[in-house]
């Protein structure tokens, strides 16, 4: 590679317009011995470039990842098989617990009567069921009037029922013929 | 995307998702017990992969956040630091014709000058000349725009060229 193109592509390097391939034969040329004078104060930056290029991972890493992703399972698997027999107990006693609460309501729920008798007197029970029976009485009185003499009220208005109930059958032109019958 | 991806997708990525790893913490054993945490990580939450759009890019973000969580709680940065593994990357090359202490000085140099970028141009920076990633994709494993991924480069590369022509010319 003549010193002009090199010198062309140091600077479209410097200017970040170089494709990856023109800087893989930047670095090419600058490992090369014996450069010309001009480019040699570049060759610590592609000397740098390629002693990191070369940095790898020690030989053991492979073996200790494996030993770790291994442990990390092993971790796992012990931690269950210690907690399991705990895990047991702790539902055991949740569920006895669970029961005996369960059974403490229901048996205090039984013991409690539906009616409870708050009059010591039965005379005075029976004035209290009797007032409470006229006032029922009283107003079952009530609603029938009203009724009734809302029943009355519709029978006075006249209404021809006939031809109401037939609006539910037929259409309005037979609405106009019944009407034009009449 | 079932449970094969962790082999065929995930892993193979290891090597990239170590340098970035270390390219944040400057620390090889720290970036490996990073990797080996973020590939756990990665594997508790497999039934979640189907959901991920790209999981590459998915695996890049883990790592660098848990790379920046990671350098955020290390006491003390080690700016400029050599350890002992790095220092023998510095005589790998044989045919160069610079002396190792040359070397060791410009790799100090350069380290110098990538710890001066934000972290951003950083990132951009490595993605682009470690691992030749196109725009594109550093965009996407960043989750930010190809815009500023192009700005950001520019910005690093400018800056590392007028830090080597500083070096060049106290050199001489």
């Amino acid at each position: 590679m003549d010193n002009k193109k090199i010198d062309s592509l140091l600077e479209k390097y410097w200017n970040c317009e170089t494709s990856v391939q023109e800087e893989k034969e930047l670095q090419t040329f600058f490992s090369g011995g014996d450069l010309p004078e001009e480019f040699r104060q570049y060759i610590p930056l592609f000397f740098y470039i390629r002693d990191e290029q070369s940095v790898t991972l020690s030989n053991g890493f492979n073996e200790r990842l494996r030993n770790a992703l291994e442990g990390e399972k092993r971790e796992r698997y012990i931690t269950i098989r210690i907690f399991r027999p705990l895990l047991r107990f702790a539902v055991s006693v949740l569920l006895v617990i669970g029961m005996g609460v369960s059974l403490y309501f229901i048996s205090k729920q039984d013991n409690r009567s539906h009616f409870v008798e708050t009059f010591e007197d039965p005379n005075v029970a029976m004035q209290h069921a009797a007032y409470a029976l006229e006032k029922l009485s009283h107003a079952l009185r009530k609603t029938e009037t009203a009724s009734m003499e809302t029943i009355h009220f519709i029978d006075d208005l006249d209404i021809d029922w006939v031809a109401l109930d037939s609006l539910n059958r037929i259409n309005l032109f037979e609405i106009d013929s019944v009407k034009s019958k009449e | 995307m079932n449970i094969d991806s962790f082999h065929t997708v995930i892993l193979p990525l290891k090597d990239k998702l170590f340098r970035m790893a270390y390219g944040i913490v400057r620390e090889r054993a720290e970036a490996e017990d990073i990797l080996q945490d973020v590939l756990l990580k990665l594997w508790s939450k497999r039934e979640e992969w189907s959901y991920i759009e790209n999981l590459e890019a998915y695996c890049f973000r883990v790592t660098k956040n848990m790379a920046l969580d990671k350098l955020a709680s290390m006491a003390v940065r080690k700016t400029g630091m050599i350890d002992s593994e790095k220092e023998n990357l510095f005589f790998v090359d044989h045919r160069s014709p610079y002396t190792e202490m040359e070397r060791k000085e410009q790799r100090s140099a350069i380290d110098q000058g990538i710890e001066a970028l934000s972290e951003n141009q950083r990132l951009v920076f490595t993605l682009r000349e470690i691992e030749g990633m196109s725009y594109r994709e550093i965009a996407e494993t960043l989750a930010i725009s190809e815009d500023l991924v192009k700005i950001s480069l520019h910005r690093a590369r400018q800056k590392m060229k007028e830090m080597l022509s500083e070096y060049h010319k106290d050199g001489q």
